[in-house]
């Protein structure tokens, strides 16, 4: 690809900064039991406020990486280090946010947000943001006394951000949280959770295999391949922000970064779990 | 707001299609009259038949009388032993099934929390369930005496197992992914019992309490059958034992619209607790 001089891509294993990152997993490898790896030889850095989306095809251990950072699976070998201390438990700087919103059925809109500003509390951390500005801040201030089942794919997970807002986190691992949605509710969504970034400044990993998702939302784009999973390539996506989600995917370098990502991904030796190109939105 | 966001908050509203209907199976309201005078029809059909059969081809004598019946029910009623004889075996069932509730729900808890209790109890478990609990009726009677505790005891043992079963399986069936999203909170346990372990099984409770309402009836009954002064059970049986075939239908008669009451009890308390929730 001509063009990916001028894309800035990132060595692979970049230089140890002097800040304390916010996320830092070192030689991270995973079996499930037996030989076969699910993710091999992972390092990755996160900085403090930095939006970092990893991009990869289905089962190449994007979603692993996270519940690894969020303790909720341990890795096999490595290290996983957040702000400098290793991850024993689920750490409490970190907040989860599912593919599948993750809602209680048999809560409102209202106590499943309340339920990120218990499980808050109940650490005696500063809660985020009180409950009401929360609705209103993912639009749903009508709907606190409706019930999931009566909301549409986009609302529920609205209410699933604002869930994870009022827990207020350091850091924020979204497991491709618009991936079931519609692609109109998608951008709108990135739009939103961009709007959110901005006013609150914390670290978020994005997972999604939807290439111009995290090329239009993240700060540093770190590609995986699939079988085990290995860190491919990274991008540094230096497009101007504030960002709107539409107007970015008409920068032309927008589409050299898509493009060169779609290279890396194609460009697998077993392209048997990869995107094909007329699977933007998978 | 910009007009962005405006856009996204109009663009996904509640769906036309769920925001109003609570009721999955709205079925016309034409049909429904057409079902409701089927079932009159078909219940008259069967009563006339019994009725003819009684009067020229067999002797009410063995089979009873529709019209003899209806007027000893009608007798019961004015005579107020109809109530008499509903309250305690009501109550005796609706106490076994409560029990059943409370004890059962923390056994299938436990069973469905620790792989070690569950491969350790299950023997035993299987074997108490596999005894035909009609048969430890005179046990009961013998421990308990012929007050309401045997029958509530007798109740007790039949509810009690599907109470347990259906809490386990309705424990092992809960959404990983909730317990997860709680778990990257930080919650305890308890907060994760409370918010979704108890919640999820709300709807197997109701599966059992449905079908306890019947086993719980039964227990009563055959603890009245064996031993008692009142109840329905005590009815059927007394009537029985006067060769008093009228009494014994009339008996079986009641039970049969005490049990169809209780469920459709059951019924409209699940769908309010239940609707949208589930």
């Amino acid at each position: 690809m001509s063009a990916a001089p001028s894309l800035h891509l990132v060595s692979p294993a970049p230089a140890a900064k002097q800040a304390v990152p916010a996320v830092e997993l070192a030689a991270v490898s995973v079996d499930y039991g037996g030989s076969v790896l699910a993710v091999a030889d992972v390092a990755l850095q996160l900085a403090e406020g930095e939006f970092l989306a990893i991009v990869g095809p289905s089962g190449c251990g994007k979603s692993t990486l996270l519940k690894i950072i969020c303790g909720l699976e341990r890795p096999s070998r490595g290290v996983v280090r957040l702000r400098g201390q290793p991850v024993e438990r689920v750490p409490a700087e970190v907040g989860f946010m599912f593919q599948r919103d993750a809602l209680l059925p048999w809560a409102t809109v209202r106590e499943n947000i309340a339920i990120g500003l218990e499980c808050a509390s109940a650490q005696k951390r500063e809660p985020g943001v009180a409950i009401d500005e929360l609705l209103e801040l993912v639009g749903l201030s009508r709907f606190g006394g409706f019930y999931p089942r009566a909301l549409s794919g986009g609302m529920r997970q609205r209410a699933a951000l604002g869930r994870i807002l009022a827990y207020a986190p350091d850091i924020y691992l979204m497991d491709e949280p618009f991936g079931a949605l519609d692609a109109q509710t998608k951008l709108l969504m990135g739009q939103e959770l961009l709007r959110i970034w901005a006013r609150f400044g914390k670290a978020v990993v994005f997972v999604t295999h939807d290439i111009e998702e995290a090329v239009s939302l993240s700060d540093r784009v770190v590609v995986m391949s699939g079988r085990p999973g290995t860190i491919k390539s990274e991008y540094r996506i230096e497009l101007p922000r504030p960002r709107l989600p539409r107007e970015v995917r008409k920068i032309p370098n927008f589409h050299r970064y898509v493009d060169a990502i779609w290279n890396d991904i194609m460009s697998e030796p077993d392209r048997s779990h990869g995107i094909s190109p007329d699977q933007t939105q998978v | 707001m910009s007009a962005i966001d405006r856009a996204a908050v109009s663009l996904d509203t509640v769906p036309a299609d769920r925001a109003h209907s609570p009721t999955q199976h709205q079925t016309g309201a034409r049909e429904q009259w057409q079902v409701a005078l089927a079932r009159v029809a078909l219940a008259l059909a069967a009563i006339a038949l019994w009725e003819a059969a009684s009067r020229w081809f067999a002797d009410p004598f063995w089979i009873g009388r529709p019209s003899d019946i209806a007027q000893r029910l009608w007798q019961l009623t004015i005579t107020n032993q109809l109530f008499w004889h509903v309250v305690p075996t009501v109550t005796q069932a609706a106490a076994g099934l409560a029990l059943s509730i409370v004890v059962g729900v923390p056994i299938g808890l436990l069973f469905a929390y620790s792989r070690f209790v569950e491969r350790v109890l299950e023997p035993f478990f299987l074997g108490l369930y596999s005894i035909p609990r009609i048969a430890l009726a005179p046990l009961f009677i013998l421990w308990f005496g012929i007050g309401p505790a045997s029958k509530i005891i007798m109740a007790f043992s039949l509810v009690v197992f599907v109470v347990i079963l259906n809490t386990y399986e309705g424990i092992r069936g809960v959404d990983r992914e909730l317990i997860d999203m709680l778990r990257s909170m930080r919650a305890s346990h308890g907060y994760i019992l409370r918010k979704v372990l108890l919640p999820s099984i709300v709807p197997w409770i109701f599966a059992s309490i449905r079908v306890g309402v019947g086993l719980a009836l039964i227990g009563a009954v055959v603890g009245e059958l064996l031993g008692a002064n009142r109840g329905l059970g005590w009815y059927v049986e007394n009537s029985a034992s006067r060769v008093d075939v009228t009494g014994v239908f009339a008996g079986l008669v009641i039970l049969m619209v005490v049990g169809m009451l209780l469920n459709e009890i059951v019924k409209f308390f699940e769908q309010r607790v239940m609707r949208n929730r589930y």
